[in-house]
């Protein structure tokens, strides 16, 4: 065992001496996650977008307060008109807005079309406006109908009742599909996944065959230590390599990106870790079987990108065709995926990425088995 | 007793056989070399007496123990110098040594003293810090060496260390392993330099189509030519048929012959001046006749019909 962790150790510091290794380790996959994410992004939370709205508001009454309030709460950002960030829609409430309600006249509200945004951004803006205005005039009859209509002029009396649990409350879920994994949400474990595949299967395979061509490996073969204890220093090495390019990726994406890394860390570095035993035992098979050093890169190359391609990493599995998705579950980059789109993206605990996990043991056992199996000196 | 005893080892690949029924003994203190040409079976031999072939027959005993039995115990004692420069050449020499050194069960303190002790006997200290690809050819077969070294081992296997590497270099490699040797270290080294087996070792092993041809001190191996002396005759020999010549079969052994040389040895202790006279009266035109010590190549000549050099 103590053998294990001296060859793991020599070789994180071996990988790390190398430049290129920072650049493939850090600097690309990060490259990679912004430009998935950017070509991915969605309105936020994929289960609850909420999309950005420029609000005018010529009113100076207390009921445009209470109205946008209400808009926020049907789930919109409301955006300042001097603010310079992107809104899909606008909206401007006229300046006698509180006066006309009050005097239970008609008051118009105007819903303005950006340009540039799509149908159905508008759409959903309209619906969360009907249900705003819907939400107001329920608060109006429940404030008039409980304490006369005195109460309507109450700023307080009518933030008290939007305060109030709901008497009645309708849940709504996707019905048929999951939602869909977006933005840095969607790419950061997708390129995560992938480039731990590949920089761990080429950085182990072509160490390892570099070795066998130098005679390092029966170097290692002619020492008092049993082949197991090189395998596993080998794997044991690997994974603190992909231990490295998690934590580098987990900060970065938490507070560089703002990705929201789920309610259950540890179960997102449990899935990773999993995943990382099976990246590191496919890295020493590689370099089991293939001889040649820049063959060995090219087949991880070729293989990694393949299996990310397949298992969701560069677009979302969700919106895939029947056939990519039983694919992708036939593969360990299908399975982590899943369990860490659950776990960031969903906010699921434990319960859900149990069976990925098991799934992904069982990978990482027979990819272990293998590459002791296949090891040549 | 012997600390490492090989016995009718064979190994085939396919149909060719690379070992075929060696045999010889090691003992502490001892410095044997196992001379032969390109393919003769050397490496494959040490490959096998270091555990990494598995012999098709016959058996490798360490310290009195068969390998097979507990080869952790054998590799303990050993240490081995691949012919290859098995080295991080991305790491320092101290790094190198010190992570062999961890591998061999140091301590990370033992194998820091180690280190400096390795560095300080290689000649290495001075550049000890710096990346090993940096060095020259010999420093690296140092280093090579060094690798082998850390554990202290008793018997030592080295498998052509100086390939490839200038002569002064060589020559600090084989001072080096000389006081190995005089440290009472057992060593087992092939090599197919001629000079190296004459000059190193204090018994020879000569290996050739994987099998052991001769072995014995080096006077012994120059006494298996029927004495310590060959004649040479040198002449246009071109049309030459010595096994035709009356008594020449009888009286002289034949080493070597070329259209221009004929290299003899006489088959009894004879006078010399004998010899010579015998010699001048063969029904050839010989422009000159010299007489010579028998060297190894000779010796490998008289076995294999062939030059270590071709």
């Amino acid at each position: 065992m103590k053998r294990a962790l001296t060859i793991g150790h020599h070789d994180l510091r071996l990988f790390l001496k190398s430049k290129i290794a920072f650049v493939w380790l850090f600097l690309v996959p990060l490259a990679f996650v912004y430009f998935m994410g950017f070509a991915n992004r969605g309105p936020g939370d994929p289960a609850n977008p909420r999309p950005p709205v420029r609000v005018e508001n010529l009113d100076d009454g207390f009921l445009s307060r209470v109205f946008f309030d209400e808009l926020d709460a049907q789930g919109m950002a409301v955006v300042d008109p001097t603010n310079r960030a992107p809104a899909t829609a606008g909206i401007r409430v006229p300046a006698d807005f509180t006066a006309r309600v009050l005097g239970h006249q008609p008051v118009k509200v105007e819903f303005l079309e950006q340009a540039g945004s799509g149908a159905g951004d508008a759409a959903l803006i309209e619906l969360r406006v009907v249900r705003a205005v819907i939400a107001m005039n329920s608060h109006l009859i429940e404030l008039v109908t409980h304490q006369g209509e005195g109460a309507l002029t109450n700023e307080t009396a009518w933030r008290e009742v939007m305060g109030r649990e709901e008497p009645v409350r309708l849940e709504a879920r996707f019905a048929g599909r999951k939602p869909v994994p977006a933005g840095f949400s969607f790419s950061l474990p997708g390129i995560l996944v992938m480039y731990l595949l590949m920089n761990l299967t080429v950085f182990g395979g072509a160490a390892l065959a570099a070795e066998r061509r130098n005679g390092v490996l029966r170097r290692f073969a002619m020492q008092a230590m049993r082949s197991g204890e090189l395998v596993a220093g080998k794997l044991y090495g690997l994974m603190l390599l992909g231990g490295v390019q998690i934590a580098f990726f987990l900060l970065v994406g938490r507070f560089g990106l703002g990705v929201p890394l789920g309610a259950n860390l540890p179960a997102v570095l449990v899935t990773l870790l999993v995943f990382t035993w099976i990246a590191a035992a496919l890295g020493v098979l590689a370099g089991g079987l293939i001889r040649s050093e820049d063959r060995v890169v090219a087949v991880c190359v070729l293989a990694s990108l393949l299996m990310a391609a397949v298992s969701g990493c560069w677009w979302p599995l969700e919106v895939a065709p029947a056939a990519l998705k039983i694919l992708a579950h036939a593969l360990p980059t299908g399975w982590a995926l899943d369990a860490l789109h659950q776990l960031i993206s969903f906010g699921a605990g434990w319960a859900a990425v149990l069976k990925p996990l098991g799934v992904l043991t069982g990978f990482a056992a027979v990819t272990t088995a293998l590459a002791v199996r296949g090891l040549r000196v | 007793m012997s600390l490492l005893r090989v016995e009718r080892l064979s190994k085939s690949f396919g149909a060719l056989r690379a070992v075929d029924g060696v045999s010889f003994e090691v003992h502490p203190g001892e410095l044997y070399g196992l001379l032969g040409p390109n393919g003769a079976g050397k490496t494959t031999t040490l490959s096998i007496i270091a555990g990494l072939l598995r012999p098709d027959a016959g058996e490798v005993v360490v310290d009195g123990r068969p390998f097979s039995a507990d080869p952790q115990r054998a590799k303990r004692i050993m240490g081995v110098v691949p012919q290859e420069l098995a080295i991080y050449e991305e790491l320092s020499a101290r790094e190198n040594l010190e992570f062999w050194g961890r591998l061999a069960g140091l301590t990370a303190r033992d194998a820091r003293t180690r280190a400096d002790e390795l560095l300080a006997a290689l000649s290495l200290a001075d550049r000890a810090r710096e990346p090993v690809k940096t060095y020259s050819g010999g420093m690296k077969r140092r280093v090579n060496l060094g690798c082998a070294l850390l554990h202290r081992p008793r018997l030592l296997l080295l498998d052509e260390p100086t390939v490839g590497i200038d002569p002064q270099a060589r020559l600090n490699i084989l001072e080096f392993v000389r006081g190995l040797q005089r440290e009472g270290t057992a060593i087992l080294y092939t090599t197919h330099y001629l000079e190296e087996a004459e000059t190193l070792c204090q018994r020879i092993g000569i290996l050739d189509h994987g099998r052991l041809l001769a072995e014995g001190t080096l006077a012994e191996l120059q006494h298996r030519l029927s004495g310590d002396r060959l004649f040479v005759l040198e002449g246009d020999l071109s049309g030459a048929a010595p096994e035709t010549w009356p008594g020449f079969g009888e009286h002289f052994q034949m080493i070597q012959r070329t259209d221009r040389q004929l290299v003899v040895a006489a088959r009894d202790r004879r006078d010399p001046a004998d010899c010579l006279r015998e010699l001048l009266n063969l029904p050839v035109r010989v422009e000159n006749v010299t007489l010579k010590r028998p060297s190894l190549n000779d010796v490998f000549l008289q076995l294999t019909g062939r030059e270590l050099r071709e």
